[in-house]
């Protein structure tokens, strides 16, 4: 499986995810990938959605929170703090309840609404995903390479905004319904029309929010999703069901890295039983990833002798990974 | 303002009517709309009762313009009901 093959692949799509279980490499390899491709003269920014992001410290630098840090040149990184970003936008909702009626005070009721409303799990999930929004719609990057959560998270987002969808289908045409209504009440009254409705109005918004988000992680034509895979045992399955969940929500998959290959070379060398007893069972386990992944497998990539923080380092495994 | 007592009695003529005609009917559409209005709050705002539907993300953008409803909604909502509502 030549090197190029990946590199043919991540040079194709401006939005490149990196996904797999925790601890894998996903940081790793959206960091390495990155380098690359600002090596190549590309724009390129590195995100990251997760609360536990790891982009700071491969990067030696405290980005979290900090919008679009610049790493290099054609490098950019970022860190979404979500917790700021919910602040924000409950803030945003105050003030326009205060201009709306002119209330000196958000109503108790209400505030308390909206304090309980943030405490919810999937506020922060709901308010990353937007957030990428924004980062993808206004952003001039050539490339985006979206360090992904966990899978759990994205799989737990991508059927939300399949759910969220049909809510708000219906509750738009209820919208719509009541419009009629009134509009029934207004010719008999003879009275005029009424004002437009500003509820429906933001329904079409949230809509197409919603459906920018989820595209980006569906778009074929845009979006490359890359499975970071090592070879053992309950990994090659839990990504084998993660792969199928994915395929359903028509996650464009375009194929698995190998990672953390111990060199078959070391075999041949006196190295202790307990390595031998690694090699062997990695072997059969790459065999077996061949065999479920087919040419699906891209790229293998070295267990490393040290691991991949600063630079020089990332430079180090993106020639590995890209040559 | 003086007006024409034919134009009157048209005007008169036109309310009669309606009142006899169509009132009901209005009065009927306005209501069926508080309905879908209610339903539409506890849809997107169940969280206020302690139901909560939907994740609350998007539904706060809705927030500040159901706020007037909000009460009214509530006591809607939470009020005992009985026989009589069904006879009504």
């Amino acid at each position: 499986m030549p090197a190029s093959q990946l590199s043919t692949l991540v040079k194709q799509k401006p939005y490149l995810m990196w996904g797999g279980k925790g601890g894998l490499g996903k940081t790793t390899f959206s960091a390495a990938t990155g380098y690359w491709l600002s090596e190549q003269g590309k724009k390129v920014l590195v995100f990251s959605v997760d609360p536990q992001a790891s982009l700071s410290d491969i990067f030696k630098q405290d980005i979290f929170g900090k919008g679009p840090v610049k790493i290099k040149d054609n490098l950019w990184a970022q860190e979404i703090d979500a917790d700021s970003h919910i602040k924000a936008y409950q803030q945003e909702i105050r003030q326009k309840i205060l201009d709306l009626y002119g209330f000196s005070e958000v109503p108790e009721e209400v505030e308390n609404y909206i304090q309980a409303a943030s405490a919810e799990p999937a506020m922060e999930e709901s308010a990353i995903f937007d957030a990428v929004v924004d980062i993808v719609v206004t952003g001039s990057y050539d490339y985006y390479i979206y360090d992904l959560v966990p899978l759990g998270h994205a799989l737990y987002y991508l059927s939300m905004a399949k759910v969220y969808d049909e809510w708000i289908n219906k509750i738009t045409r209820l919208r719509q319904e009541m419009a009629e209504y009134e509009q029934v009440a207004n010719v008999m009254k003879r009275q005029k029309a009424s004002e437009e409705d500003q509820i429906l109005h933001e329904l079409q918004y949230i809509k197409g929010r919603i459906n920018a988000s989820s595209s980006i992680l569906t778009d074929r034509q845009k979006t490359a999703f890359f499975f970071v895979v090592v070879p053992e045992e309950m990994i090659i399955l839990d990504t084998q069901k993660a792969a199928e969940l994915f395929a359903r929500f028509e996650v464009p998959i375009a194929g698995y890295v190998v990672n953390r290959v111990v060199p078959t070379e070391l075999a041949q060398q006196n190295v202790p039983e307990y390595l031998k007893h690694r090699i062997t069972m990695q072997q059969r386990y790459l065999t077996e990833i061949g065999s479920t992944f087919g040419n699906q497998v891209l790229a293998q990539v070295p267990e490393l002798e040290r691991d991949v923080t600063g630079l020089p380092a990332i430079e180090q495994l993106a020639r590995i990974m890209y040559g | 303002m003086p007006d024409n007592p034919l134009k009157r009695l048209f005007s008169t003529a036109r309310d009669v009517m309606y009142g006899m005609a169509s009132h009901d009917m209005s009065r009927y559409a306005l209501r069926t709309r508080a309905s879908m209005e209610h339903l539409f709050i506890l849809i997107t705002m169940g969280d206020l009762l302690g139901v909560p539907i939907l994740p609350p993300y998007y539904s706060l953008r809705l927030l500040p313009y159901v706020v007037p409803q909000i009460s009214t909604w509530k006591r809607r909502m939470l009020r005992e009901r009985d026989i009589t509502d069904a006879l009504g």
